[in-house]
């Protein structure tokens, strides 16, 4: 940690708080079965808070079966089941006992593909929150603009709230169900390659909302792309075949990782 | 020859054959339409509106038939498509894992290609001969059998055809599963809902062969379900076997009429379609 | 860790191997500035000299292109962990590998100045000097091209030697320039030629930490520097 005091000539290493130190979620053997295959394997991983976690790892290395275990999105889908504990905030998430809505209400989730709903722009962002919570219509109005103003979209929508979403462009869409997603005040976001479907401006606009979010939420990103995982993220696990090879401070592990398969993997010595 | 010239003119040939193809089934659907066009025409009047059915060798209209069509179709709609659009959102939503919904959507299909003859004499056995008399109740539920399984179709498609991940995006705000179906997959899948129900109409409408045994006619003006209904397949089938001029000039306008409603639903089908794009 | 195989990229790789290669001439030229500036200097080679001071101006083109084949590499290929070291390490030594160049130029340029000087004792001394030198130039850069920690260190470990020779014929000429006043300005021109073979070796250390770092991704201890 930085030294207030320290004089300018004394050399302070590696002062950049990275991350503050507690864990949000905790992943404690981790198993997940397609039916009969193992997609993860013992998995154990401390998400830090308010930090941005990215996971890389080559096609199905089950990055993005861990995003869906966290909020148990799995259980739509009758044969595939996950085993062992994830913790958050102390509770764990994968007992039948804790209930889905709050699972989901602490854990939101925003996908590849943006997904509007057939409905107005402020309809999208207003639909979860009368679920939730009894609220007024001055406080859903607000709660909407909050979280489009949160979403870095309100700008661009402010006039035209009651126009389809699907008028918005790809990356506005996009940027709607960040809104949409944020309006139910979770305390994690899983963001599942939430910007492979975009162009790179709209992606670059997402990446620099990532970095505001992150004051505010955990963030958890799964992505192909190890560029946004490097410019993102303050730290990364990388996933190969089901298991976590080697998770550590993101600066650590594109400029000298532990592990041979990670260096192979992200100097594209791949196969 | 240079392959590229070949290729021109094996292009040649087959694009001749494809377009004799089609003006040969074009024609018989003009021939169809003009004769029927041409020979309705002449027999269409107000009177169609306003007079009764008539006995042999007096003029005429077709009142009592157009309203007993529009009121077996309008209860045939109301008792089949709610349970149409219900029976396969089943089968969409809840049915891809379980083997009852595998079953059901077989017999479905069965249902959908059954004659529509065999459907009659099922409604026949089942209300008629109980009742000991016709009606139009059993004409609509014949009706209604008929669109039960377009509508169940069309429904369990529509449905199939949004994305999972509009569903996932729903279940990850923490929704639950009837509000997901109710508030969003419907929206999501009105136009091609409505578009299957608007469909089946114009299926319905047109069927005679069920109703021969259900509603039977009557000739005269009645608004009573539970007696033979007037209806204007069966007129058209009757009033074309006969002897009669003036009842044949009334078959063909009900002929017109009945392929006129069913070219305006389709065009208002299209229109739907063609909006929901947009 | 062990060997890495090989990109997927096979340009990848090929651009990395360009890179390597560009070191390694480099390394070559700047060996042979001050081998043969030696030379020139004990045979009194004027024209050998000259030719030396011309063919510097190959080795400032070389660090150039090396210059320019490592940024396009960042640019275009965005390499990282090892092969990223590899590449700041490839610019870093091209840097030093031509200011060695120009010490093999320094001393060729002092050869006509010290063409009417008699035998100088200090001169074979001074030989074997560059000789060592220039070893530890060469042993390092193929320390560089291998991706060899341990070769790196053990190049460090040699310049204690190189230092051991520059005091010996620091105290040499003193001695020399004390007993013979009129060979002052022979030999000061010889104190600033062991000064720079002495700087020879100290750059082949820095390299030497260069190497160390690209393929271990850790800085050399200073037990290790001794």
């Amino acid at each position: 940690m930085m030294n207030e005091t320290a004089s300018p000539l004394q050399i302070v290493p590696n002062a950049e708080p990275v991350t503050s130190g507690r864990t949000q979620v905790a992943i404690r053997d981790l198993d997940f079965f397609y039916g009969k295959s193992r997609a993860l394997k013992s998995v154990n991983l401390d998400v830090p808070a308010n930090a941005v976690t990215a996971v890389i790892g080559p096609s199905g290395c089950g990055k993005s079966t861990l995003l869906r275990t966290i909020n148990r999105i799995y259980e739509i889908y009758p044969d595939q089941r996950a085993e062992g504990e994830i913790l958050i905030d102390g509770r764990n998430v994968l007992d039948r006992r804790y209930a889905l809505s709050d699972v989901r209400r602490k854990v939101g989730m925003v996908f590849q593909k943006p997904t509007p709903f057939a409905s107005s722009i402020r309809n999208n962002v207003a639909f979860a929150l009368s679920y939730y919570e009894k609220l007024s219509k001055t406080e859903i109005a607000d709660r909407v603009e909050d979280a489009l103003r949160q979403a870095a979209l309100w700008d661009e929508v402010k006039d035209k709230l009651n126009a389809s979403a699907l008028s918005l462009s790809g990356g506005q869409q996009q940027r709607l169900c960040i809104a949409r997603t944020i309006a139910v005040r979770p305390e994690i976001l899983l963001l599942d390659e939430a910007t492979s479907a975009l162009d790179p401006i709209s992606t670059a606009k997402i990446e620099e909302l990532i970095h505001e979010l992150r004051e505010r939420f955990t963030i958890v990103i799964v992505t192909h792309n190890m560029q946004q995982a490097a410019r993102v993220s303050q730290r990364t696990a990388f996933f190969h075949l089901g298991e976590l090879v080697e998770f550590d401070k993101t600066s650590r592990i594109f400029t000298n990782p532990a592990q041979d398969r990670t260096r192979d993997y992200i100097t594209g010595r791949y196969g | 020859m240079s392959p590229f010239v070949t290729r021109r003119i094996v292009n040649g040939i087959a694009f001749a054959f494809a377009t004799a193809a089609t003006a040969f089934g074009l024609i018989w659907l003009v021939w169809i339409l003009w004769t029927t066009v041409s020979f309705g025409m002449s027999a269409l009047n107000l009177s169609l509106l306003t007079q009764m059915t008539p006995p042999p060798g007096t003029s005429g209209g077709l009142a009592n038939a157009l309203y007993g069509s529009a009121v077996m179709v309008l209860l045939a709609v109301v008792i089949g498509a709610p349970v149409g659009v219900a029976a396969g959102t089943y089968l969409a939503e809840h049915g891809r894992y379980s083997r009852l919904a595998s079953v059901v959507s077989f017999l479905n299909d069965v249902l959908l290609s059954a004659p529509s003859i065999v459907i009659g004499l099922f409604v026949y056995e089942l209300v008629v001969r109980p009742a000991g008399h016709f009606s139009g109740f059993a004409g609509a539920l014949a009706l209604a059998m008929i669109l039960l399984p377009i509508v169940v179709r069309t429904t369990d498609e529509a449905l199939r055809l949004v994305p999972d991940q509009m569903r996932e995006a729903a279940f990850a705000l923490g929704i639950p599963r009837w509000k997901i179906t109710l508030q969003i997959l419907y929206k999501a899948a009105l136009t091609a809902i409505v578009t299957g129900v608007l469909l089946g109409i114009a299926r319905i409408s047109g069927e005679t062969a069920p109703l021969l045994f259900t509603a039977l006619n009557n000739q005269f003006w009645s608004a009573d379900v539970s007696q033979p209904l007037a209806n204007v397949p069966v007129v058209i089938f009757q009033y074309a076997m006969s002897p009669y001029d003036e009842w044949h000039a009334l078959a063909w306008a009900g002929a017109l009429i009945l392929t006129a409603f069913v070219l305006g639903l389709n065009l208002v089908v299209r229109l739907i379609v063609r909006r929901g794009r947009k | 860790m062990q060997q890495a195989p090989d990109h997927t990229l096979k340009a990848f790789d090929d651009d990395l191997d360009r890179l390597r290669g560009l070191i390694s001439q480099m390394g070559g030229l700047a060996e042979h500035a001050i081998g043969e500036a030696m030379r020139c200097l004990v045979d009194r080679d004027v024209e050998g000299a000259e030719r030396v001071v011309a063919e510097d101006r190959k080795l400032d083109a070389l660090e150039a292109e090396t210059e320019r084949r490592a940024v396009q590499l960042i640019a275009l290929r965005a390499p990282m962990a090892g092969d990223l070291r590899d590449v700041v390490a490839a610019l870093k030594i091209s840097g030093v590998v031509e200011r060695i160049g120009d010490y093999g130029k320094n001393i060729a340029k002092r050869v006509p100045l010290l063409e009417s000087v008699g035998k100088i004792e200090p001169i074979s001394l001074l030989a074997e000097m560059a000789r060592i030198a220039t070893q530890m130039v060469h042993d390092v850069l193929d320390a560089f091209v291998a991706r060899d920690a341990d070769a790196a260190v053990r190049v460090c470990q040699r310049d204690s030697a190189v230092d051991d020779f520059y005091d010996s014929i620091f105290r040499t000429l003193l001695t020399h320039m004390m007993e013979n006043p009129h060979t002052i300005g022979q030999s000061a021109h010889l104190l600033f030629v062991a000064k720079n073979v002495e700087r020879v070796g100290d750059h082949a250390t820095n390299i030497a930490e260069m190497v160390y770092y690209a393929a271990t991704g850790e800085h050399m201890t200073d037990r290790q520097k001794v």
